[in-house]
């Protein structure tokens, strides 16, 4: 039996009208969403592919982050069609660090291993090989050495690459960043956002994150998806212009 | 070191009440670690309280003959009230959450302040007597059955298992619940089974050992642990020994102290988090380890410092064959009378229409009971009024008791007995304070003493007069036997 998301890839794949085209990981066709059916953003159109690094710029509380919310499932869309091209478990999604709770004593690796959750079963002793990777996306993150630290003790990019690795952890298709640069230095900033190039490069993942910083967004972005005042519109990244 | 390893001998009279403190220490915090964690204290003192009233209704209704009769099962009674009230109050507390009306914190302090309300109102009205259905409130976990400790670690072992089993999906769904969404899918069952196995263990934890120490065991050793560690992992195992040792030491003061193991395990489990925020200067590990050693240095030399007790000697080992068994002064302000067990005869006397005076004493039991255990010792054992019928009763103080002896013109040696505490306030267990000595007329030297304070459970006493007749028992054994 096909799952809800399995039908939603063939439908966007049909609708793209040949099956050699790349599939859209996530298409979203005259989307309208908000809370309790009053909109916050109305007739959105996107589609986002594989390899592709999607910048989503906008004011604060323009409604990025509800549009990462509705794409992820955790808001319903009020109208229109939203329809991904993988299953939500390959969704990797790094939220901003401050939304996450200090209380919990957590260690970078804790934090990590979360991103396999999803395929160990209850009972189950955490695999070996779920550790191995979970070093070897520490290593790709440049903070292996940190893995036994408290997340919250350290510095706001450091924790940044370690949502970043949890969310590699997923073995993500897309990655979803909800202002990965936000509160940190401009060192740190190069070095996220070179990463986040990489991977769309040498992995093919497809990258879609939100900045309120409109001209950093502008030099990075394959394509740029503007939010302000309700209204969305997209335009063309200086990099693809670049290139 | 003796008085503490005698605690943990399975052949104490304790050690089931003991087995079964420990194993709620032992378990309460992992839940309660979730609750701190997810900032829910608030709910750990809710709902302790909610089944509190629970059990207060439940009792309630039994007295006023809405309910059977289960024979002696008072606390099988009072534990369906005790659960029935706890899930039934998750699930309006839960739907009000949903609704989303109103402050989290403050329906939870609405939700106790009623709970604690009617758990007192249902004892007023409860015609069996308030001073029983409060005993059974408190929880007196030292009068843990058998049959209740196989429950409590059925029960116990359950939640341990589930929590082991599920530790991952909970911790994501209180940490992260939109990376619970997109791994686990809206998996709302892992809220409701972390609940149920908080209503769980707090529901028959409440009845077997009462809200206040349910309480002190979920919240305690949880925020003790916080500050020491920076893993998941090493928080909840520091969380469980932490209440365990808060649960042996403190049930070894309470004994040793004669006070209630509740407010005792809390008041440690107080000093334990001062102490743990004072530590987190040192390194987390360092101080952890240093707590834990602390806890157990502290356990047997803060109150083992009394010797271990002697038994009464032979007669040969005090040259002391001649012995006369003193009365044995009350020293409370209570008469001591056991109760009649013709209820038309206790009427009687409570109308004044007869006497009560010929009726058996505490002392007069306890008397007899020295008695037959000294002649076995072999002593020649008299009783001073067969010489004189004035003869009083002496009091504990040796001088005093060995002027009164001489002025009797007594010689040997004088067995005097003195009771300062006998609370019989359910058939469950008897709290006695009482000191004996031996003491040789002639100089006024001291033999052999014993100081007793404790709580001598009855767990088989169908009531008060009978717990009173078997703790008087089980004391002279444990007198004569060491």
């Amino acid at each position: 039996m096909k799952s809800e998301q399995d039908l939603d890839a063939i439908k966007s794949t049909r609708e793209r009208g040949s099956l050699n085209e790349p599939l859209a990981l996530v298409s979203l066709q005259s989307v309208s969403l908000g809370y309790d059916s009053a909109p916050v953003l109305q007739d959105v159109n996107l589609a986002i592919y594989p390899g592709e690094l999607v910048g989503l710029a906008g004011p604060n509380g323009s409604g990025k982050t509800t549009l990462f919310r509705t794409i992820l499932g955790l808001l319903l869309p009020l109208g229109g069609t939203l329809s991904r091209g993988c299953p939500l478990a390959n969704f990797g999604y790094v939220p901003q660090s401050a939304a996450l709770d200090p209380q919990f004593p957590l260690s970078a690796a804790e934090i990590v291993e979360m991103g396999a959750y999803g395929r160990v079963r209850s009972f189950e002793v955490f695999p070996k090989k779920e550790k191995q990777l979970a070093g070897e996306v520490l290593d790709q993150v440049g903070l292996r050495h940190l893995m036994k630290k408290s997340f919250f003790a350290l510095s706001g990019g450091q924790k940044q690459r370690i949502l970043i690795a949890r969310a590699l952890m997923v073995k993500p298709k897309i990655m979803i960043l909800d202002e990965p640069l936000s509160g940190v230095d401009e060192a740190t900033r190069h070095s996220i956002t070179d990463f986040l190039i990489k991977l769309t490069r040498e992995k093919n993942l497809a990258v879609f994150f939100s900045s309120h910083d409109l001209e950093m967004v502008q030099r990075v972005a394959d394509k740029i998806v503007r939010v302000d005042k309700g209204r969305v519109w997209l335009e063309e990244g200086k990099r693809r212009l670049q290139s | 070191m003796s008085a503490f390893f005698e605690i943990l001998s399975p052949s104490y009279l304790l050690f089931p009440a003991l087995l079964g403190t420990a194993i709620m220490g032992l378990v309460c915090p992992l839940i309660g670690s979730y609750l701190v964690l997810r900032r829910t204290v608030f709910l750990g003192l809710t709902l302790p309280q909610i089944a509190a009233a629970g059990v207060s209704f439940t009792f309630w209704l039994q007295q006023s003959g809405f309910l059977p009769e289960w024979g002696q099962g008072e606390r099988s009674i009072g534990m369906v009230g005790s659960l029935v009230f706890t899930f039934l109050g998750m699930g309006l507390l839960g739907y009000l959450e949903q609704r989303g009306k109103g402050l989290a914190e403050g329906r939870l302090a609405a939700a106790y302040a009623l709970a604690g309300g009617l758990t007192i109102l249902f004892i007023v009205f409860n015609p069996a007597g308030q001073i029983e259905v409060l005993n059974l409130l408190k929880g007196e976990v030292i009068a843990l059955s058998q049959g209740e400790l196989r429950l409590l670690a059925v029960v116990f072992g359950a939640v341990l298992a589930a929590i082991l089993a599920f530790h991952r999906e909970f911790l994501l769904i209180s940490f992260d619940r939109d990376l619970a969404f997109l791994l686990k899918g809206r998996q709302v069952i892992w809220d409701v089974l972390l609940y149920l196995l908080a209503g769980l263990i707090i529901a028959f934890g409440v009845i077997l050992a009462g809200p206040l120490l349910i309480f002190g065991f979920l919240v305690l050793p949880a925020l003790a642990a916080r500050p020491l560690v920076s893993r998941m992992s090493s928080f909840l195992i520091l969380s469980s020994v932490l209440g365990l040792v808060m649960a042996v030491f403190g049930f070894y003061s309470s004994v040793r102290l004669d006070l209630p193991l509740g407010p005792t395990d809390v008041t440690l489990g107080c000093c334990v988090i001062f102490l743990a925020y004072g530590l987190r200067r040192v390194t987390a590990k360092a101080s952890a380890a240093l707590l834990i050693l602390v806890g157990l240095a502290l356990l047997p030399s803060s109150c083992g410092s009394r010797t271990a007790a002697a038994p009464v000697p032979e007669a040969k080992a005090i040259h002391a064959e001649q012995l006369w068994l003193a009365k044995v002064k009350n020293g409370t302000d209570s008469s001591l009378l056991l109760p009649a067990t013709n209820p038309l005869r206790s009427l009687a006397e409570m109308a004044g229409k007869i006497s009560s005076d010929y009726r058996q004493s505490v002392m007069d039991l306890l008397r007899d009971s020295l008695k037959t255990e000294l002649v076995q010792k072999g002593f020649r054992t008299s009783l001073p009024e067969e010489t004189d019928a004035r003869f009083p009763a002496l009091s504990s103080d040796s001088s005093s008791a060995v002027r009164i002896a001489r002025e009797g013109k007594l010689s040997g040696a004088v067995f005097v007995s003195e009771i300062w505490r006998w609370e019989s306030e359910s058939q469950k267990f008897v709290r006695v304070v009482a000191d004996f000595k031996i003491v040789r007329i002639d100089d006024g030297a001291v033999l052999w003493e014993r100081h007793v304070q404790r709580a001598v459970p009855t767990p088989s006493a169908t009531n008060v007069g009978q717990a009173s007749t078997d703790a008087v028992r089980e004391i002279v054994r444990d007198l004569f036997a060491g």
